[in-house]
């Protein structure tokens, strides 16, 4: 270009030209619109956020009338308070600890069912997905039934083979309960990633440290471990921004032990029991957040790009050896066995014990379900929990497609930024979003907030769940497939339509029930921007075991179970037959 | 059919720009064969890119059956989909979510105004015909193997009758026995279509075998085009000479100039030759002397007028050998048959035939 400048200028226009006449009218809307709608769902937000946090006073919205800008908020919130003194700390032991945890689960899991063989391994690997379909405020309240000092099943069992007096011996409502639970919540995600890992691995490499003479834990330590470290850590950072982002957990264990983190502290700002909300302070404690996770996010950025650089993927079908366990077989099991039990078999079984005996130890009766059927909340909130999660899942995975492709087949200005917004929604926590499409709308008066629409438009920043599975699977696709339809005569929306979409189609689908799943399991969002118009379920089951309807929460809780245990099996296909695939 | 006239492209990069294409011209008639032959790099698929419109030129035209379909300078840029062509790729890019009727199909259901189902069905099992795969119109594209893909895309590419049919090294995929049996289908089929071709490879015995004119491409110019046997007998320059079959070069010098004919001493070799000249040589001008393996008759006895060197390789081919000889500071590549039996070490004596040499000053 330097050496043509005189031939540079009318090149410009052209190009514009160009780019309207490949994608024709049809095209450039959908490609605009995508662009558009990635930049409200994920970036106004969080600008209205941003200026939120400089807006004073703080219990006014940002652009009221009276409203100004100040560092009050920053103020009060950073200079010698609570904050620093005690959610900081709080929050970092509480990410740390729950890390720690499900790292050490997943890892020994991910090992146990993917390189050794480890009996019922398939049957171990779907009890596994259990938690990561069933909403954690469920899983919570489960967990206070079965671990509760006084009226826990387990300390009543421990009581009663110990001869121990009440309360006691497990407390639950204390910070080790919170790190325990939260840990055991986050496993099976961080145990998909880890297995993935593992499966992709070239065993050669560990063939390779065997016919060298190295023992199998030489091997382990010297091998494995290294190579797979990219595809380690880059999941370790994905869990600590889950972590961070966690609320049901804090709000159903950690606050009745008085323990307060970030998201919790967030949701009281919003929520005091008797004052007006204080927008500004709120905003300004996610600010502190929001930098954390971003600064997360680019590690993980990083570590991501050097995991695929790292690992050769050559999509060959690698069958790793299986370690034999031996001796060590009933250890293992244990482990999974007692894992298993906590995690997934005890939490169901007390659920839909409670539902029918209401906790006490009356009998058995179906009051529980008659008189939540008669709730006028309960059918509405079915229908929202579906239509929000439906709907936002299919218009992530539309948005994300559209974006995916024209980041990646376009040249524009702006290219990056676009790929950088639809990527940063992974770390931003789903408090800060809820508050941020929040303040947004109360901001700009469309009548949307405290709608069932708000939480569908809060739900859709999910944006990078979807771009990076069609990324992955356009960089697959020859771009010789598209410009043979081109060539044919085939107008963008055809080559979009009969092309790209059908080959997209398995990870457009598994975009989808990811981010199906997601949706219906999401409490912090609804939680922050409910309304009477808006409950969805998991909102619902709160605030009937806050008003101590135990048996019409854990009603709630097993038709939750009863509607996801099917998923899990349409899942694990999925998941077991892309492993056979690769 | 096809006329490219001052054809520039240049791609912006991290240090620039990199003009890959730097003033194309050239026709295709009516019914015409024509092929862009070079290194990969020469601008070759650029140019056949731009002509599909896939890609936009800087500078230039393009008009395809007296339609102009590119020319920047007046703004006129029509997209692909809206060019009369017919493509086929390298990697055949034929789309495996359908079978190969709908592959074939594709292009007429995608044209607007509609194309009836009876009509489209009619022409595609007659472009399937055509290249004999009319009895896996039903077939998975996926289960087909290259050559069955290489026929898919052809049928995909002729289905709409186009004006024109490019070819981008459309048989560079295939394995050594295939590619030659396809490139005689591939010429029988153009040739019984009867339609406008151009063709893109960097292998100089496709061109050569197919083509009506070849142009050889490097650094982004054409630098020579014309009949296959023009080409390669009478070389303009050494790129064209050492890229159309391997070329032996021999340093010498001018002896005597007569008109059409001079006479040369080879470096390192006791005799001279007379070499055709189209250039006006100057006696004591340093020259190359071009000339090619089979051009040279290799013996291991000496014989009057032939050039000693020593064997210094053997490369047995099967049926052939090629001798690499060492005169001097060159090396020599001459074929020679495998019943020939010499070693490395040996002395040989080679004869050159001086009609089918050519002469460049040397620089």
């Amino acid at each position: 270009m330097a050496v043509q400048a005189d031939d540079a200028a009318p090149v410009v226009p052209v190009a514009r030209r160009k780019r309207r006449g490949q994608l024709g009218l049809a095209g450039t809307i959908a490609v605009a619109g995508a662009a558009a709608a990635a930049l409200y769902l994920v970036l106004a937000p969080l600008l209205a956020l941003l200026a939120t946090a400089f807006r004073g006073p703080s219990d006014m919205l940002p652009f009221e009338s009276g409203a100004h800008w100040t560092f009050d908020n920053l103020v009060d919130v950073y200079v010698n308070t609570p904050l620093l003194s005690n959610v900081l700390p709080s929050t970092a032991i509480f990410v740390l600890g729950s890390v720690t945890v499900t790292f050490f689960a997943a890892f020994t899991l991910a090992w146990l069912v993917e390189r050794t063989d480890l009996p019922w391994r398939t049957a171990i690997f779907t009890a596994i997905l259990f938690p990561l379909l069933v909403p954690g405020v469920v899983m919570a309240f489960a967990w206070t039934l079965l671990f509760a000092p006084n009226a826990g099943w387990i300390n009543v069992a421990l009581r009663g083979i110990l001869g121990l007096e009440s309360p006691g011996p497990i407390n639950i409502f204390s910070m080790g309960g919170l790190i325990l639970c939260q840990g055991v919540a986050s496993v099976p995600f961080v145990f998909l990633l880890l297995g993935a890992a593992m499966r992709t691995m070239n065993p050669a490499l560990e063939e390779a440290s065997s016919a060298s003479g190295a023992r199998p834990l030489t091997t382990f330590f010297r091998v494995t471990l290294p190579v797979l470290r990219p595809g380690v850590l880059a999941p370790l950072i994905l869990a600590t921004l889950v972590a961070l982002e966690q609320f049901e957990m804090p709000l159903i264990i950690g606050f009745p032990a008085r323990i307060n983190v970030f998201s919790t502290r967030l949701y009281f700002d919003l929520n005091p029991e008797d004052e007006l909300p204080a927008y500004g302070k709120a905003a300004a404690v996610a600010l502190l957040f929001l930098a954390a996770a971003v600064l997360l996010l680019i590690v993980y950025n990083h570590l991501i790009r050097r995991a695929e650089r790292f690992v050769t993927v050559t999509g060959k079908g690698y069958r790793p050896t299986r370690y034999a366990l031996g001796k060590w077989r009933l250890p293992a099991l244990l482990f999974v066995g007692i894992y298993l039990a906590v995690a997934a078999i005890l939490p169901a079984i007390v659920l839909v014990w409670t539902s029918f005996a209401g906790g006490s130890s009356e009998g058995m009766s179906l009051d529980a379900y008659r008189t939540l059927l008669a709730d006028r909340r309960f059918w509405p909130a079915v229908g929202n929990t579906f239509l929000v999660a439906g709907l936002s899942a299919g218009i992530i995975t539309l948005i994300g497609a559209l974006l995916a492709w024209q980041i990646l087949r376009l040249r524009f200005p702006g290219r990056r930024l676009l790929d950088v917004v639809s990527f940063m929604s992974i770390g931003i926590p789903a408090v800060i979003t809820g508050f941020a499409v929040m303040v947004l709308h109360l901001t700009i008066p469309i009548g949307l907030y405290g709608t069932v629409w708000i939480l569908v438009l809060a739900y859709s920043y999910r944006l990078a769940v979807s771009t990076r599975l069609s990324r992955a699977s356009l960089i697959q696709i020859h771009p010789e497939l598209e410009e043979a339809s081109v060539a044919s005569g085939g107008r963008w929306i055809d080559t979009i339509r009969r092309v790209v979409l059908p080959l997209l189609g398995p990870s457009l689908m598994a975009s989808f029930l990811l981010l199906f799943i997601v949706g219906f399991r999401e409490f912090t969002i609804p939680m922050i921007l409910q309304s009477e118009d808006n409950w969805v379920l998991s909102v619902i089951m709160w605030k009937l075991q806050a008003d101590r309807q135990t048996a019409q929460a854990a009603a709630v809780g097993t038709l939750i179970l009863l509607f996801v245990t099917p998923v899990i099996f349409v899942l694990r296909r999925h998941l077991l037959s892309r492993q056979g695939e690769s | 059919m096809l006329t490219v006239r001052g054809l520039t492209k240049t791609y912006a990069t991290a240090d620039g720009g990199f003009q890959a294409l730097k003033g194309i011209d050239f026709d295709i008639p009516q019914g015409g064969f024509y092929t862009l032959l070079g290194e990969s790099g020469c601008g070759k698929s650029t140019t056949l890119r731009c002509v599909a419109g896939l890609e936009e030129p800087d500078g230039g035209s393009i008009s395809i059956g007296g339609e102009v379909v590119a020319d920047p300078e007046r703004g006129v840029q029509v997209p692909a989909f809206e060019r009369d062509i017919g493509l086929v790729f390298q990697s055949y890019a034929i789309w495996p979510h359908m079978d190969v009727f709908a592959n074939v199909a594709y292009p007429l259901r995608v044209r607007r105004p509609r194309v009836a189902a009876a009509d489209i069905r009619t022409r595609v099992m007659e472009a399937l015909r055509l290249v004999g795969m009319e009895d896996y119109a039903g077939r998975q594209a996926t289960k087909l193997s290259g050559g069955q893909q290489q026929r898919v895309a052809f049928a995909r590419a002729l289905v709409r009758r186009p004006k024109l049919l490019l070819l981008d090294e459309p048989l560079s995929n295939l394995d050594a026995k295939l590619r030659e049996q396809m490139r005689f289908e591939l010429q029988e089929l153009v040739a019984r279509t009867g339609v406008t071709t151009l063709y893109v490879t960097h292998d100089q015995s496709e061109a050569l075998a197919m083509s009506d004119t070849v142009a050889v491409m490097a650094g982004g110019r054409i630098v020579q085009s014309g009949a296959p046997r023009d080409v390669y007998g009478r070389p303009d320059n050494r790129i064209v000479a050492n890229f159309l079959g391997s070329a032996n070069f021999l340093r010498g010098k001018v002896v005597e100039a007569r008109d059409g004919l001079a006479t040369v001493a080879l470096d390192g070799g006791a005799s001279t030759i007379d070499v055709p000249s189209r250039a006006r040589l100057s006696p004591g001008a340093a020259v190359d002397v071009i000339f090619r393996p089979e051009d040279v008759t290799t013996r291991l006895d000496p014989l009057d007028g032939t050039i000693e060197c020593a064997v210094e390789r053997i490369v047995f081919q099967g049926g052939m050998s090629e001798y690499q000889l060492r005169l001097g500071p060159t090396l020599l590549r001459t074929v020679v048959h495998p019943s020939v039996s010499a070693q490395a070490g040996d002395r040989a004596w080679i004869a050159i035939q001086p009609e089918r040499c050519i002469l460049f000053a040397a620089n």
